[in-house]
């Protein structure tokens, strides 16, 4: 190859890789654009709104006795949802990943109906079955029980519409991991329950704890469907997003971004704590 | 422990498994249970471990019905193709997992737990690996993991599904000649499912030969692999030629066969000549390859253009050899066997077996 050649040749891939460069640092630049955008500047506007008028306001928004019920409800509606959901969700995607049965495929279609149906409808749904109105009102009201625009419908549309993460999590891990670990320990003389918190626990324990956080920031964070149900009483049967959504029509805007933030921290701590059971799955699966 | 097996059947859909099998199996038996894959053999594998119930039929453990028995309660040892070690548990936890789940009145203590542990150790020869988890080791001593956790219950029944299927040609080996010993010494009652038939020849006191659900032949190595009851059965032992039947007068007349028939010839039993015999067939070399102390050689015939595999000695091949592609030689297919509608003809069988195995 002459020099001159050699030269060009050189010179070519000198260009090929400045053009791959500027390709790769376009597409960093765009991405980053588009995440700061949408995902930071809200982030920053929230927490720079609710702590505008000062951060003796902040707290105050906080500590006020509607939002302290708020903060309770969702907290009681997302210990019995989450635990609920944990427990169906293990014993679905175990009959699913580990049994042939007739009408599996429509239970799994089931399964995906929450993710699938709007959340209002589905809050409609049992104000049509649990409502006045509805299919089982007239026995409620006549024994004293109130579902809808109470406690026990919020916690209902919540286990609702949380059903699928759990479940949907399990399945696949379930699969792939067969049934011979849990022949064996049967055949090694566990019962039903040894088998289970010795055998296939520890086998899906990672992918649980992921399906719970995610079951988790839904739980707290859902909106739809609750506020279809709930009734919007103050301090009754208000959680943390209809709380914000009640303030922020009031134009209580620094009352508004407050909670609405500390529904922001909380997704960040949910993130961080998601993060951290991924890389420590991803490392265990590379063992 | 003995078993016994009968009129054993097990449908999954509708597609029949395992159907009307009877079978016993006495005591301290070493026994394989060969075919190819979708025989059956692992489904009755796992209905004698209790991991499958049947459809209908009986299966006794010392003439005692354990039929509708739970795993539990059969205390086998199983032993998987893909060893099902714990993943989460180190290998002494995944040995002592069978005294650990033990109700407290017949758990034992931990001492003892260690003790065995370290027994059984030694006796798969890998003590050094007690503290690691199963995915720092090879297959080879995975499944040797598997097999002492196993034997950690002292089962009277050890089964075992394919049990050097996922490991390599040497370290199978290995394995087989160790299996054997092992089963010498402690003299279990021994069930193994292979389709791998060298291996069931060499390891084996009694192979039952399933095909299609069924039970095709029972009997120790030499006898399936000289005295086979069924096409099926010689074919699927080894090696072989298939012969065809032709428009002939005669049931058999040198190489030929007449219509309905169909023979088998192994590659060791083609006996080669130079020079051209009665009820010779005349041939060409296609193909000459040797294989370590044996020679093969592919020959076609002239008449039909089908190709046979002819095996010799190297001590042979040096006599009356060297072949290249395309010399005339001549077959003698007097070892023949010759069956009819899947029945052997009983004066077809070669009266000598010494020398075939």
């Amino acid at each position: 190859m002459s020099a001159k050649k050699y030269e060009e040749r050189n010179e070519k891939s000198r260009e090929g890789r400045r053009s791959h460069l500027l390709r790769k640092w376009m597409l960093i630049g765009v991405a980053l654009t588009f995440l700061g955008l949408f995902i930071f500047l809200p982030l920053i506007v929230v927490f720079s709104e609710a702590t505008s008028k000062g951060f003796e306001l902040y707290l105050l928004a906080l500590t006020e006795p509607d939002a302290l019920s708020a903060i309770k409800l969702t907290l009681i509606t997302a210990a019995i949802a989450v635990p609920l959901n944990t427990v169906f969700g293990v014993l679905a995607a175990w009959a699913i990943a580990k049994f042939e049965f007739k009408g599996k495929n429509i239970l799994i279609t089931l399964i995906d109906i929450p993710f699938a149906v709007s959340p209002v409808i589905a809050g409609l749904v049992f104000v049509l079955l649990f409502g006045s109105q509805g299919l089982l009102g007239p026995f409620l009201e006549a024994n004293n029980i109130k579902v809808i625009f109470g406690i026990p419908g919020i916690v209902l549309a919540t286990v609702f519409i949380t059903f699928p993460f759990v479940v949907r999590e399990l399945i696949p891990i379930m699969q792939e991991q067969g049934t011979d670990e849990e022949e064996a320990a049967l055949t090694l003389g566990a019962n039903g329950w040894q088998m289970f918190f010795r055998v296939t626990l520890p086998n899906i324990k990672w992918g649980l704890l992921y399906g719970m956080i995610l079951c988790n920031a839904r739980a707290m964070g859902e909106f739809g469907a609750v506020s279809v149900v709930s009734g919007h009483i103050r301090g009754l049967t208000n959680t943390l997003p209809l709380h914000v959504e009640i303030l922020y029509n009031e134009y209580n805007f620094t009352a508004a971004f407050a909670v609405a933030s500390l529904l922001a921290l909380l997704a960040l701590v949910t993130l961080v704590i998601k993060s951290f059971v991924e890389w420590r799955s991803e490392k265990l699966r590379s063992e | 422990m003995g078993i016994s097996i009968n009129g054993v059947s097990k449908k999954f859909h509708s597609f029949q498994a395992v159907d009307q099998i009877n079978l016993t199996i006495p005591t301290g038996d070493f026994v394989a249970l060969l075919g190819p894959s979708g025989s059956g053999k692992t489904t009755l594998l796992r209905l004698i471990a209790g991991l499958e119930l049947p459809n209908s039929g009986q299966i006794l453990f010392n003439d005692l019905d354990y039929t509708n028995k739970n795993v539990k309660e059969r205390k086998v040892g199983f032993v998987f193709q893909h060893y099902a070690l714990f993943k989460h548990m180190t290998i002494f936890e995944n040995i002592a997992f069978g005294l650990k789940v033990r109700p407290r009145k017949f758990r034992p203590s931990k001492q003892e737990i260690k003790k065995k542990v370290y027994e059984l150790l030694e006796l798969v020869q890998l003590k050094e690996v007690a503290n690691r988890y199963p995915s720092q080791l090879s297959g080879g001593q995975r499944q040797r993991i598997a097999l002492a956790r196993a034997l950690a219950v002292d089962p009277e029944v050890l089964l075992l599904d394919e049990p050097f299927g996922a490991l390599d040609a040497k370290v199978r080996q290995e394995l087989r000649i160790w299996l054997r010993e092992l089963h010498q010494k402690m003299n279990i009652t021994t069930i193994f499912v292979t389709h791998d038939q060298e291996e069931a020849l060499e390891m084996a006191d009694t192979i039952v030969v399933m095909n299609q659900g069924k039970v095709e032949q029972i009997g120790t190595p030499q006898q399936v692999y000289d005295r086979p009851k069924n096409a099926f059965v010689y074919s699927f032992l080894g090696r072989v030629n298939e012969f065809r039947g032709e428009a002939l007068g005669t049931v058999k007349d040198g190489c030929h066969l007449s219509d309905n028939y169909v023979g088998y010839l192994r590659p060791h039993e083609v006996h080669l000549s130079t020079i051209a015999s009665d009820n010779s067939l005349p041939v060409e070399v296609f193909h000459v390859h040797s294989v370590g102390a044996s020679v093969r050689i592919e020959i076609k015939r002239l008449d039909n253009d089908t190709l046979i595999e002819a095996e010799l000695s190297a001590d042979e091949y040096r006599r009356i050899g060297p072949f290249y592609k395309g010399d005339r030689l001549y077959a003698n297919c007097d070892s023949i066997v010759v069956f009819q509608h899947q029945h052997i003809l009983e004066d077809s069988l070669p009266k000598t077996v010494a020398s075939t195995i």
